[in-house]
Parts: C-alpha cells; sequence; structure tokens
C-alpha cells in the first residue's frame, strides 16, 4: 500500500508497457520447427493404456535397437522382488541371484556395461555428495561430470543413475538433449591448418629438394 | 416471323434468358436514363434541395452505421493483438498480414454460427434486445463531431441527447436479460444495470463543470472552443472533472476493471448467456462501438477534439485541375506511366538478378505509395476537415490503446467494491468538482469581467 493512490496502478500500467515492445516469446511452431540437437531421441517412457496396464510387452525390439544399451527391462513380481525378464525363462536363475545381490545392497556388475571403460569414480562421488545426491540438479551434476572427465562416460551416467535413483534413460535422455553435452571424448586429431608443413619432415624435404634445385623450390 | 422465331428456338435455356436481358440493358436502360436524367432528376432534386436537413440526416446514418462495423472491427483486432503483445505473445498471425483480418474472419464465423433461441424465451424482445443495444450505441454518433463540419446534426443539446441516449443501453440490457427465460441471464441483466445506471450519475455530472466553462452543449461548439493549441484543451481546466468522466466512462462500456457485465474469465457472459449467432455478435459489437464512442467523448470534451496540439499555420491551397482542361486527361495517363518506369529504373539498375517485370511491379508500388502520400498530405493541407478527422482519429484510437491496454494490466474489481466506489468516491469528487467550478467562474466573472 503506497502513499500515493493509484501509484500501483501506474507502475502495473508501466509494467504491461515494457512488455508490450519486450521481445516475443512465441515459436511460429510449424514452419520454425524446435532447435533440438540431432542427437536427441526423446524421454524414454512406459506408457499405460486406459486400464491402467502397463502397454510395454517386453518384446525387446527397443533394448536391441538401443545405441548404447540404456534399455533394460525388468519388473516387481507379485511378492515385490525385482526381476529382469531378459531372454528365455532358463536365464531366470542367473538374473535371481543378481537381483539378491541388489536387494543385499551390493553394487551389480551390469553384464550390459561391461565392455565400457570403467573410470575412477572418486572425483563423481565428491561431485554428488554436493550436490546432495539430488536428481534434481541432474544438469548441474552432468555440466560437472563433463568438466572433470571432458565427457559423459556410460560408466559415469551409470553411477550418477545409481547413487542418485533417476533412471539411466532419463539421464541420458537430459544429457542428449543438450549440445554442449557429449558422451565421447573430444577429437584430439587436429587438422593441420592452410600453409603449415603436411608432414613431419616437410622441411627437410624441402631443403634436400632446394639444394638439388639450385634454390628454385623455395621461390 | 419463322426468320426470328427459328434462331430464338435454337437457343439454349441460358441463352433465352440472356438475350431479353442484353436487350433490356443495352437499349432500354440507356432510353430510361436519358428520359429520368432529363424528366425525373429536376424534380428529384428539387424534392431533396428542399428537404436538406432530412437528407444529411440519412446520409450521415448511412455512413455511421457502415463507419462503426469497421471501427468495431479495428478495435476488436487492435484489443487481440495489444493484449498479445502484452502477454510477449505474436497474436494473431495467420489471417490477412499481421492476422489484420482476423476479426474480419470472427464477424463471418459468428453469422455462420446457429442462431438459437431458448424454449420459452419472449422470442420477439430476445430477438430486438440486441438490435436495442447496437442501435442505442450507433445513435450517439449522430452527434459526435469527426471533423470541422464532419457531423451527422449539431444539437444544441448534444451533450444531454448523448447521455439521454447512452443511458438507453440499461433498457437493453435489461430486456436481453429477462427476455432470455434463465435466472443467471436475469440476474447478469440486474447487475449490469446496477452497475451503470450508478455510474451514469458521476459521468453526467463530472461534465457539468464543463458545460459551465463552455457555455454550452453543442458539442461542435464545445470542439471549436478549444481551437488553438493544447494549453487551451478543458483538461487542463477541469482536470478532475477529466479524471472523474474517465473513470465512470470506463465503467459505462463495462471495460475493465469495471467488466463486471460479463467478467469472461470468472463468469458465463451475464445477460448475454442465452444468446448466440449474430444476436450475440451484435451485443459484442455494441460493446467495442462504445469503447469508440467514450474514446470519442473523451477526445471532443477534453483533448481538444479534432484541433492539433500546436496550431497549424493555415496555407490557402489554389489548385484548379479543371483548368488545365483536355490536359488533365493526358496528365492522368501519362504521369503514371512515366513515374512508374522512373520508380523502376533504380531496381532494374541496381539488382542485376531481378527480371524487368519484377522491377516494374516494385515501381508501380513505389509510385501508389507515394501518390497516396502526397494526395493524403495535399488534403491534409488543403482540407480543414480531413486534417480534423485525422487529429480525432489519432487521439481517438490512443485513447481506444488506453483501454486496452488497462484490460492488459488491471485485475477486476468487486461488485461491492464496484459500487462503493461509484457512490462515496466519484459521486462526491464530481460534485465537488461542480462546486468548484462554479464558485471559481463567479469569482473570476465578478473580479475580473465588472
Amino acid at each position: 500500500m503506497s502513499l500515493i493512490p493509484g501509484l500501483g496502478i501506474v507502475r502495473g500500467m508501466g509494467v504491461t508497457l515494457s512488455k508490450f515492445f519486450a521481445p516475443k516469446a512465441t515459436i511460429m511452431y510449424p514452419e520454425q520447427p524446435a532447435d533440438v540437437a540431432p542427437k536427441y531421441r526423446g524421454r524414454l517412457q512406459l506408457l499405460y493404456d486406459e486400464w491402467g496396464t502397463l502397454k510395454c510387452e517386453t518384446c525387446f525390439q527397443c533394448a536391441q535397437a538401443c545405441p548404447i544399451e540404456c534399455i533394460d527391462m525388468g519388473g516387481i513380481d507379485t511378492k515385490g522382488r525385482f526381476h529382469v525378464h531378459w531372454g528365455p525363462p532358463e536365464t531366470y536363475g542367473e538374473r535371481r541371484e543378481e537381483s539378491a545381490i541388489r536387494r543385499s545392497g551390493r553394487t551389480v556388475a551390469d553384464p550390459g556395461f561391461a565392455h565400457f571403460e570403467e573410470i575412477d569414480l572418486a572425483a563423481l562421488d565428491e561431485i554428488l555428495a554436493a550436490h546432495d545426491y539430488d536428481p534434481k540438479d541432474t544438469l548441474a551434476i552432468l555440466e560437472e561430470t563433463q568438466a572433470e572427465y571432458g565427457y559423459l562416460p556410460v560408466a559415469a551416467l551409470k553411477h550418477i543413475s545409481r547413487m542418485t535413483g533417476a533412471w539411466y534413460a532419463m539421464l541420458y535422455g537430459t544429457a542428449s538433449y543438450y549440445r554442449h553435452l557429449r558422451f565421447e571424448p573430444p577429437s584430439v586429431t587436429t587438422a593441420p591448418r592452410a600453409g603449415e608443413a603436411h608432414r613431419a619432415d616437410e622441411a627437410a624435404y624441402r631443403s634436400a629438394l632446394d639444394a638439388a634445385l639450385g634454390g628454385a623450390a623455395s621461390a | 416471323m419463322s426468320a426470328l422465331t427459328r434462331p430464338w428456338n435454337n437457343l439454349t435455356l441460358v441463352g433465352k434468358v440472356i438475350l431479353p436481358l442484353l436487350f433490356l440493358v443495352l437499349v432500354v436502360g440507356p432510353i430510361v436514363t436519358v428520359l429520368a436524367a432529363v424528366y425525373v432528376a429536376p424534380l428529384v432534386v428539387d424534392i431533396l434541395a428542399s428537404n436538406l436537413g432530412i437528407v444529411r440526416f440519412v446520409v450521415a446514418i448511412t455512413a455511421i452505421l457502415l463507419f462503426s462495423i469497421p471501427a468495431a472491427f479495428i478495435i476488436i483486432y487492435m484489443e487481440l493483438k495489444v493484449i498479445a503483445y502484452m502477454n510477449t505473445r505474436v497474436g494473431p498471425n495467420r489471417v490477412g498480414p499481421g492476422g489484420s483480418l482476423h476479426s474480419v474472419v470472427a464477424g463471418l464465423k459468428v453469422l455462420l454460427k446457429e442462431d438459437f433461441t431458448p424454449t420459452s424465451a419472449d422470442a420477439i424482445v430476445f430477438t430486438w434486445a440486441p438490435v436495442f443495444v447496437f442501435l442505442t450505441a450507433v445513435m450517439t454518433f449522430l452527434v459526435l463531431p469527426f471533423g470541422p463540419g464532419l457531423y451527422a446534426q449539431d444539437l444544441n443539446i448534444g451533450l444531454l441527447y448523448l447521455f439521454a441516449v447512452g443511458g438507453m443501453t440499461v433498457v437493453g440490457l435489461l430486456i436481453a436479460g429477462w427476455s432470455s427465460f434463465n435466472k443467471y441471464s436475469l440476474l447478469g441483466g440486474l447487475r449490469s444495470a446496477a452497475q451503470v445506471v450508478s455510474y451514469e450519475i458521476p459521468l453526467t455530472l463530472s461534465v457539468v463543470g464543463l458545460i459551465l466553462l463552455a457555455g454550452t452543449m453543442s458539442l461542435n461548439q464545445i470542439a471549436e472552443n478549444q481551437s488553438g493549441g493544447f494549453w487551451n484543451w478543458y483538461v487542463f481546466r477541469q482536470p478532475l472533472g477529466a479524471l472523474i468522466f474517465f473513470i465512470a466512462a470506463t465503467a459505462e462500456a463495462n471495460r475493465t476493471p469495471f467488466d463486471l457485465t460479463e467478467a469472461d474469465s470468472e463468469i458465463v457472459a451475464g445477460f448475454a448467456t442465452e444468446y448466440s449467432g449474430m444476436r450475440f455478435g451484435f451485443l459484442f459489437f455494441a460493446e467495442y462501438v462504445n469503447v469508440f464512442i467514450i474514446s470519442g467523448l473523451l477526445t471532443t470534451l477534453f483533448f481538444g477534439a479534432w484541433n492539433a496540439p500546436v496550431p497549424f499555420p493555415h496555407i490557402e491551397l489554389s489548385l484548379d485541375p479543371g483548368s488545365l482542361g483536355i490536359m488533365l486527361l493526358i496528365l492522368l495517363a501519362v504521369v503514371p506511366l512515366i513515374l512508374t518506369l522512373l520508380f523502376a529504373l533504380p531496381f532494374w539498375l541496381t539488382q542485376s538478378r531481378m527480371p524487368g517485370w519484377q522491377a516494374l511491379i516494385l515501381g508501380f508500388l513505389a509510385f501508389n505509395v507515394v501518390a497516396v502520400g502526397a494526395v493524403l498530405g495535399l488534403a491534409y493541407v488543403g482540407f480543414d476537415w480531413f486534417a480534423g478527422l485525422v487529429w480525432f482519429m489519432i487521439k481517438s484510437f490512443l485513447f481506444v490503446f488506453l483501454f486496452v491496454w488497462m484490460r492488459g494490466t488491471l485485475p477486476r474489481v468487486r461488485i461491492d467494491h464496484l459500487m462503493g466506489f461509484a457512490w462515496k468516491w466519484l459521486l462526491p469528487a464530481s460534485l465537488l468538482n461542480l462546486f468548484i467550478t462554479a464558485i471559481a467562474i463567479v469569482v473570476l466573472k465578478s473580479t475580473v469581467i465588472p
């Protein structure tokens, strides 16, 4: 409540007038599609039909198509146990073992990610502790992880998923949405700049040529 | 006879219809026209000349009816676009350039909708209520001076007429609510009647001071009193009156923050609940015409009507195109051609990749822009009424913008606050304004002019 009556109205009118000249937030959708990174594949989500049943039939087509094997299938049975329905029923015993390990609190070696390189997780643990293992800080965690390792290793994503409880698929979807996050280490081969020597022994070669031609090659 | 009937029988049905029509148009038409021009026209001109007042009235009322619809369309478009811009949106942008034909298409849509009358509604009253509301809005245009000499009727009780006709809107709203046979419509009609009647009093009282100052109720005379610079405008002599008039007129026209009659975001449209199709369209046309009328009234009463803010030196133009004779025809034929080629030349010379016909089209467009600009400029300089119209429209649409701006900003007031504000604040303030003005006039008259 201001002392001058009507001051609030005048200030409100000022706000709307400044917005009148402000740049507009509208995106002309069909003509101008949203700017999305080419690596973006959307967020993975399982859908339910109108009776509340999971639409997924565990056909594993998505898991086989997934380029980085982030899709895995499993569920909790009627007794509250976790099962991964991977492959034919005779492999269930193996998975039950895994399930027992997981429920005992130990980390399970995930064969789906075994062939990705191991990394030193100490730095990542620090980052996660700084963010209190909060999945709401996903973007900040991912950015700091990339700053630490130079890229987002699969092992790091897996570790973040395990420690924060965020799904690996969500982490991957978030990371793939942003252009500045990458999954491969940045390329180290640098192309020679124009005018630079293309070969290591270019100078020696040139001087030999010069000597042979009597100074004509450098001219 | 068979020489005529044989080709006649060979004609198709369409030909049999078209041939007599062609005969009528080409042979009978000119003869009738010439006869009418010779014998009937003087009679008609005589009758019209002896009833010039009626002719002027009919012409003016037709022009006003024709004007009110595009004015409403422009205001609807302004409202959509300005509020969208204030919400950092773009607003309508699909129909026409920049979405400018959006409101026209919306009007067509309203025309195509089903026109529904509820069972056991009073059908006659129900049908005529929107017409009544629209007509009261349009009739107030009758005394509004758009420019020097550009008014339908210069009533010497113009202001009184305006408030009388404007006040009749309440009756339209009430019968619209009552005839819908719906208790919510009836309540909505009563609510809007209560609001409009309450604000009618400060609205009328706020201009009494102005009438005392001006010594007349003719809007034309009030406009002429304010000529010669913005320091003569009544807003500087009646600031309180102008403020009260502005607030009360906002409530009269049911604009935010006083749009309790429809309150489109909170309750169903009040008295207009049962209306659909073009009848609903008329109710809303009336609302937007009202917005223009209160803007025009504010301009006329307090902001110098058609007068420019700084007086423009009058230039006497002595253009007599008739004196050129046959040269005028040749000029009219040749000048557009030459100018089009002239304007096309720079495009053709500088843009080597542009085909010649594109350069010609651009040249023609440039010529049109220059020609229209020149004609409008000449009209502004040469005709007082045109300059007045331009200033009146600029000022009025600035006020329309202000009303739309307020709608984009302010929240709606509560109904008891609305009524309390009218009776506890606006009415005493307008009485105060009246007394101060009256005392000032008496004191000044007795001291300055003994």
